[in-house]
């Protein structure tokens, strides 16, 4: 990915989340309208509610006002009880009014100046309703002549319009308040649909962007591990083609180097066979003419020609072992493998049998660890590397010191790791990749040997798939710590002959 | 042995040095027949089927066989011998090579003895001294006349 993509990329997720941000805002936002809104319906209910109750006492006013004149004019007791009951009910309907209005003070200067006017009204009109009562209905009459309730009754008249026109003009403020507050939802609302269809189509070209970039590297990859693998076959192939002709031409070579050998030893009998004669006739000249033996003659018959023949044989005969060594080995290379599942526990405990003797002799005891894992390997190979372990183990022991060899065996992932640990004499370190290789050895060569074990042991391990390494320092001993495939598998772990 | 046409004893074989150990350790087992020696191929077909002398007109013969021949396989000339009008005639192959397969191959294409030389000379010269006894005892068949 470049750099601006990758800026981009970042820019891109930057936009979505203030998008987000701002969504929040706008729900936030439209939540707070809302609740205003509530708010000012809320007023609005409260103002139709005061002049309700404004009209409630108006009403009763008008009616108690009416019963009073009715009174005047006619004593039917009808306007009596009209008066009794609406007269009795005005001092409460009024007190609701002031109730409603304790937020106002315009409203309740008014109400308060309305309930002082409607106290001396009523007290007054109880006067003149008692005049009627008592039959003095002409006093009465020139009481009512005298017009002071009557413009009592204009004053509460007056007040209660003035209230019932600042509760109106109340009631529209809020009515507009209202109203503007539901166009601000929805203008808050619409803002919020926008910004919610921008992160929606912003977020989907991102996630859609993602998943694109995200198929595309996966099918790199899947392209990579194709090319991984044939390239892993080919260098496979490669290395089975080397090995094989590594095999052979160690086949070939042990081979034509044999036949000259056999020559060389063959002749080399042949001259020592010679020296018989040789010597015969040379007791029987020393015998009967001595003065023809030269000291030279004496010394090439009795001792340069046997000491010549004797370092000749040695010769040839290390290098027929060493011949047959690469022979073995091409021979163990071109050997099929034959994997079979294998009891470790009792592979391991044939190889330390089969030293037993040998070990017993030198002092040293070989232990087998009871939790050995089994593997599916070839039988005779895992043999051949545990006996070679095992017997240089007991080869190669400490001066002084009893050995212990033990041999262990864990899993890890689809390996399992061998151990085969001494507390022998150990190997330099700057000897470890050394001790693998053919007629290579360390240390004092105070043991019979070649130098072959190991590469034999190292070849194996290969061959099995598997691993070998050595990990010891001068006398603290030594571990082999071999890595073998719990389960081998022919087409990957070995070269097939 | 037959008594009339006493048996050559062919040996096909190209290192010098082993002919004459060969020839050296027959000799010391008692045999005394004619041996007759080459180092390749070519020439000793050529005596075989060619020769004036050769043992299909002149009496049976016993052929040793090396392998490793520079100029041709030694398990050609076998099944060579084998297929033709020697094909009775005894085929001792000594040689060098100690490889299963090869030595399957060999019996396969109807050689009679197979032995490996081996590198030390006791055992050579034991294995070549058993063959001369062998030698003094087998019957060797008459060349088959072909028609």
């Amino acid at each position: 990915m470049s750099i601006t993509e990758r800026l981009f990329n970042r820019m891109m997720v930057g936009v979505v989340l203030f998008g987000f941000l701002a969504l929040m805002a706008a729900g936030g936002t439209a939540g707070f309208t809302v609740a205003r809104s509530q708010q000012f319906t809320g007023w609005v209910n409260h103002s139709n509610e005061v002049q309700a109750r404004l009209s409630d006492f108006r009403l009763a006013l008008e009616r108690t006002e009416t019963a009073r004149r009715g009174s005047l004019l006619d004593d039917s007791p009808r306007y009596d009880d009209i008066y009794r009951t609406f007269s009795v009910s005005l001092p409460a309907l009024l007190d609701r009014v002031a109730t409603l209005t304790a937020d106002n003070p315009n409203q309740q200067r008014r109400t308060t100046q309305a309930r002082v006017l409607l106290g001396a009204m009523l007290t007054s009109m109880d006067e003149s309703i008692a005049l009627i009562r008592a039959g003095r209905r002409q006093e009465a009459q020139a009481d009512f002549r005298m017009a002071k309730t009557s413009d009592m009754v204009k004053d509460l008249r007056t007040i209660t319009e003035a209230m019932a026109a600042e509760e109106a003009g109340l009631l529209k403020a809020r009515s507009d308040a209202q109203s503007s507050a539901a166009r601000n939802l929805y203008v808050v609302l619409a803002v919020s649909a926008v910004l919610l269809g921008i992160v929606a189509v912003s977020s989907l070209w991102v996630i859609l962007r993602y998943t694109r970039d995200l198929t595309a590297s996966r099918n790199a990859l899947r392209v990579m591990n194709l090319g991984l693998e044939s390239a892993v076959a080919e260098r496979t192939a490669d290395f089975k083609r080397a090995n094989e002709e590594i095999q052979r031409f160690a086949y070939i070579v042990s081979h034509d180097l044999r036949s000259p050998l056999v020559n060389v030893m063959g002749f080399t009998s042949e001259l020592d066979a010679a020296t018989r004669p040789l010597e015969q006739m040379l007791e029987k000249v020393e015998a009967e003419a001595p003065q023809l033996v030269t000291p030279e003659a004496r010394e090439a018959i009795r001792t340069d020609l046997p000491e010549a023949v004797g370092f000749i044989r040695t010769a040839t005969q290390k290098m027929d072992r060493l011949i047959n060594a690469i022979l073995r080995l091409s021979r163990e290379g071109r050997r099929v493998i034959a994997p079979e599942k294998l009891n470790m526990q009792s592979v391991l405990q044939g190889v330390a049998d089969g030293i037993r003797h040998q070990a017993s002799e030198r002092g040293a005891i070989v232990e087998i660890d009871a939790d050995v894992p089994d593997i599916v390997s070839d039988r005779l190979a895992i043999e051949q590397i545990f006996s070679n372990l095992v017997e240089n183990a007991v080869k190669y022991l400490a001066k002084g010191r009893p050995g212990v060899i033990q041999l262990r065996g864990r899993a890890q992932g689809d390996h399992v790791i061998f151990e085969v640990r001494d507390n022998g004499r150990g190997i330099d370190p700057k000897d470890h990749d050394r001790v693998f290789d053919l007629f290579r050895r360390s240390g004092s060569q105070d043991q019979p040997g070649e130098g072959i074990g190991l590469a034999h042991v190292r070849a194996l391990a290969y061959r099995l798939g598997g691993l070998i390494t050595c990990e010891s320092a001068l006398d603290q001993g030594a571990t082999f710590r071999l890595s073998l495939p719990k389960i081998l598998n022919l087409d990957r772990g070995a070269p097939t002959p | 042995m037959t008594e009339n046409q006493p048996v050559t004893i062919v040996m096909i074989e190209d290192d010098e040095g082993h002919a004459r150990l060969i020839e050296k350790n027959i000799r010391r087992a008692g045999i005394s027949n004619t041996i007759r020696h080459f180092a390749d191929g070519t020439s000793a077909l050529d005596y075989l089927y060619k020769h004036h002398d050769q043992p299909t007109l002149h009496g049976p013969a016993l052929i040793l066989l090396d392998l490793n021949l520079p100029d041709m396989s030694g398990t050609d000339i076998l099944a060579k011998i084998k297929s033709g009008a020697l094909k009775r005639t005894p085929v001792v192959v000594l040689t060098t090579t100690d490889d299963k397969v090869e030595i399957q191959r060999c019996y396969d294409l109807g050689c009679n003895v197979y032995i490996t030389k081996p590198v030390n000379y006791e055992s050579f010269a034991g294995a070549i001294r058993q063959l001369g006894l062998f030698l003094s005892v087998i019957q060797v068949p008459d060349p088959v006349e072909e028609g």
